[in-house]
């Protein structure tokens, strides 16, 4: 392998690390605040990809695509909660225990069935977001390197820097923390928590819809691409730990670069191998790499 | 579903009959295909119901059982022409292994731990499938599958049929016992309250991964048959959606009753057939089938049914049948188990527990004399709850041992300890709260029968379960609870509960029963009811062993009391000695550096 070559894995491998992150923040940030996510965080994102795609191909601006596509997905996180979540906690013991993740999975499969019917089935392309064709290289280290692979990295991880301080300089941020540790304790504070967790899974939606916009140049875009990244978003926050901010960043960047250099040296299973590798961190280290040791209660 | 034996017995063969007598009169192969797809789809949902139903764990991978099972018995037959009669359970065994594989790296995750585990082995057994062509032909498939038909092309699928009935008939029959005996209560006790379970000595994980095994055979001999069905598989069959349908099929059943499965295969299989000719539209027919069952009937036409019916009829019946509680006497709290010799029966030496430096007990020393009631009191934060989690496995200690009869537990776990004879109750009560109040008690009776034995009481007896039955009643007779027997224990009052508690443990007719502040939160009648249980207890041949704060209660009860102050022993004897005693007093009433040492002294 030559240091051309390990340059341009690696940043492929950041650019995947970026969307994956992007992707499992929603999945950290939902489970934070109510114990439950949205196991189609992934088709969220297909969708987000659709709109992107088809708003461009219509040589719509990029900040007006961004804008519209934003809008939609916040719509789209605000009636999950309010039609596949809420609802379950009227049946109170009545609503099995992990009812949620089948009524999310639900929501995925009308998602998916909806993207079909107004795309249909065969794959798409989305037209680059910033450079004018989606082989624009630019030379770094005298490597020549996709700039759009640049950009979303860039942006990826300014995103991810803005969800930071959302959760940990806002009030609403606060709210969601506060949410977290006690939901009894935040209605004692006063905080609002069915209107948080409906903001949180707006924000959980956002994220993936910006991950979609930024994915769509990269990846064909087919109505069945969501599961390939609500496996790897749930691998990535399993990885880095559902308790831990910066470990699920952590996570998600080896991820997308162990994955980035499995594919290069094995094309037709390579990226299993990082997912099959979190299977087994998992069996000894149940919280992840970077999750808070578990108590010793056995 | 039946208590009467025979009619269910004769539930069984009709069914037997009316698949033979059916799948003969009818010359059309549709149906019968149909009725071979319900048999072995209706088996996977079986062990998807009993996972997801009574064990609480939720898998996301089945399909990936599925297609282990799928393509070993195809594999075998194909390439190495291995007979079906071999190759067929070998795919069941190689998807329960593989399950069982799956679960045991589970077992330290959790809920949605394992349903992300499994959604992503579902996924990487899909993509194997899909690439790994040299061996499953990838989306190009395996042709030539022999197919089991016993040889006769004009019968062979109405062969297939009864084998398929067969197996599925053998599944129900395991199902109705599992939800008809103990190993019902074993595994909501699991998935419900896993210190109950543990408490009454089971092992969680031991159940756990049993389960989730036996539900991945499941999935195998609906793969298995679904090879042998057709000549060809590919692995197309083996997607996510295969999962959402089997998980759809039990979930429109109704989770957690025993005729959910075939009822909402049968649903699922003939939704199937109506989106046939719809397929653009099929992810979302299931997509709004599971939200909608899901929000709106989450118990399933079962459970829809049964309210139907319960609104018609009015409930006419009122109460439980009267069963004979025997007697009333202290015999019937009487242990089996008997202390040897005249040494301690419980001893804690030296025993120490830190959390990162900080010493919650440290170098606690206890012998438990046999036929008496020993108590630790301390103020708050002294320790007294950490020592008895660590006595009873909750806790792993830091340092020190733990005996019971001279032999040392400090290393088994909480299930293995109660089985020895250590058991307990918790001071925020641990009932399982989908059980009705005798079925907790019985939590802790010791089945009558050996497992076989058991099994064919449940096929031939009237009475089956009566003795179990008979002694939980027995014991919630002592505590007057007898006409609360079929009470769900979340209606009983808080002191009531205790109780039902205290009878869950006194069923396992301990040698040494731990009480965890037994009177915490009760108002003085209740705290008096209990004292006189606990001394009835004691009379009844039972040592035990109590943590309480309340210094009344634990004064007129105990033989002998140990004192803890932040973390260390600092005081043991009987209640006259423990009321003297200066540094007992001091912990208890404030430091002499509180209070000059004049104004300390007793008149």
């Amino acid at each position: 392998m030559s240091a051309a070559n390990f340059l341009q894995l690696l940043l492929s491998g950041l650019t995947m690390g970026a969307l994956y992150a992007l992707t499992a923040k929603g999945l950290f940030v939902a489970h934070l605040a109510t114990t439950r996510m949205n196991f189609g965080q992934g088709d969220f994102l297909m969708i987000a990809a659709y709109i992107s795609t088809a708003l461009l191909l219509a040589k719509v601006p990029v900040v007006v695509v961004v804008g519209v596509v934003l809008l939609c997905l916040a719509v789209l996180g605000w009636g999950l909660e309010r039609i596949a979540l809420r609802p379950l906690d009227r049946l109170k013991a009545r609503a099995g225990e992990y009812s949620w993740v089948l009524t999310t999975m639900g929501v995925a499969l009308i998602l998916q069935n909806t993207a079909t019917l107004v795309w249909g089935k065969s794959a798409q392309y989305s037209p680059p977001l910033f450079s004018a064709s989606r082989q624009d290289v630019v030379r770094v280290l005298g490597v020549g390197v996709f700039v759009e692979e640049l950009i979303v990295i860039v942006v990826g991880f300014l995103v991810v820097g803005l969800f930071y301080l959302f959760l940990f300089k806002t009030t609403a941020g606060r709210a969601v923390r506060v949410i977290a540790f006690n939901p009894d304790a935040a209605t004692l504070l006063g905080i609002d928590v069915k209107r948080t967790i409906s903001l949180v899974f707006v924000v959980a939606a956002l994220l993936a819809g910006i991950s979609g916009v930024l994915a769509g140049p990269i990846v064909t875009v087919q109505p069945h691409m969501g599961l390939v990244f609500t496996v790897k978003a749930l691998a990535v926050a399993a990885l880095g730990g559902f308790a831990n901010p910066l470990g699920v960043l952590a996570g998600a960047i080896i991820f997308g670069i162990a994955e980035s250099f499995a594919n290069y040296f094995n094309s037709s299973f390579g990226d299993l191998y990082p997912l099959l590798i979190v299977l087994g961190l998992l069996i000894v280290r149940p919280t992840g790499l970077f999750g808070e040791a578990r108590a010793d209660v056995r | 579903m039946f208590a009467n034996p025979a009619v269910r017995a004769a539930g069984y063969a009709m069914m037997a009959v009316a698949i033979v007598l059916l799948s003969l009169a009818t010359g059309n192969k549709f149906y019968i295909h149909l009725a071979q797809t319900l048999c072995y789809t209706t088996v996977a949902v079986i062990g998807l119901n009993v996972l997801l139903g009574l064990t609480g764990q939720m898998s996301l991978g089945q399909a990936a059982f599925y297609a282990i099972g799928a393509y070993g018995s195809a594999l075998l037959s194909s390439r190495l022409g291995l007979p079906l009669f071999i190759s067929m359970p070998a795919g069941v065994l190689f998807a329960g292994a593989a399950g069982f594989l799956v679960g045991l790296g589970a077992l330290r995750t959790r809920g949605t731990y394992l349903a992300m585990a499994t959604l992503a082995f579902g996924f990487i057994v899909e993509i194997a499938a899909q690439r790994w062509t040299d061996l499953t032909g990838g989306t190009m498939g395996i042709i030539g599958i022999p197919s089991l038909d016993f040889g006769s092309r004009k019968m062979g699928e109405t062969y297939f049929l009864w084998v398929a009935a067969g197996v599925y008939l053998l599944v129900q029959i395991l199902s109705d016992y599992l939800f008809s005996s103990r190993f019902y209560r074993i595994l909501l006790a699991v998935k419900e309250n896993e210190s109950a379970a543990r408490t009454a000595g089971f092992s969680v994980p031991v159940w756990r991964v049993v389960v989730f095994g036996m539900s991945a055979a499941t999935a195998g001999i609906a793969g298995v048959f679904f090879t042998h069905q057709s000549a060809f598989i590919n692995s197309d069959a083996f997607t996510l959606t295969l999962t959402l349908t089997l998980l759809i099929a039990a979930v429109i059943g109704g989770l957690g009753r025993s005729y959910g499965p075939l009822l909402g295969t049968a649903i699922a299989l003939a939704i199937g057939e109506f989106i046939a000719s719809l397929v653009d539209l099929s992810l979302l027919v299931y997509g709004s089938i599971l939200l909608g069952v899901l929000l709106l009937f989450p118990e399933g036409a079962i459970g829809l049914g049964a309210r139907l019916g319960q609104a018609l009829t009015k409930r006419k019946s009122t109460g439980g049948k009267p069963v004979d509680a025997g007697p009333a006497s202290t015999a019937r709290l009487s242990t089996s188990r008997k202390p040897r010799g005249n040494g301690p029966v419980l001893q804690v030496a030296g025993l120490s527990k830190h959390y990162q430096g900080v010493k919650a007990v440290e170098d606690v020393t206890i012998d438990v004399m046999p036929g008496t009631i020993h108590a630790v009191i301390g103020p708050n934060g002294a320790g007294k709850s950490t020592l008895i989690n660590c006595i009873s496995g909750i806790y792993r200690p830091t340092k020190g041992r733990v005996y019971l009869h001279g032999q040392d537990i400090t290393d088994l776990g909480a299930h293995r300890r109660a089985r020895l004879g250590l058991s307990r109750s918790f001071q925020n009560l641990q009932l399982v709260p989908s059980l009705s109040v005798i079925e907790n008690v019985m939590l802790g009776v010791a089945p009558a029968h050996s497992a076989i034995s058991d099994f064919a009481h449940w096929m031939t007896s009237r009475a089956y379960e009566a003795e179990e039955r008979a002694r939980a009643l027995a014991l919630l007779a002592q505590f007057n609870l007898d006409a609360f027997a079929d009470a769900s224990p979340d209606d009983l009052p808080y002191g009531h509960r205790k109780l039902v508690e205290m009878a869950r443990v006194l069923a396992e007719q301990p040698l040494v029963m731990l009480l965890d502040e037994p009177i915490a939160g009760l108002n003085d009648v209740e705290a008096r009811e209990i004292a006189a249980t606990v001394r009835r207890i004691r009379e009844a041949g039972t040592t035990i062993l109590l943590v309480e704060h309340n210094m009344e209660f634990v004064m007129q009860l105990s033989d002998r009391v140990t004192v803890l102050d932040y973390g260390t022993r600092i005081a043991e004897g009987s209640p006259a000695e423990i009321q003297r005693d200066p540094a007992v007093i001091a912990a208890y009433l404030g430091t002499p550096a509180d209070a000059p040492e004049t104004a300390s002294a007793a008149p």
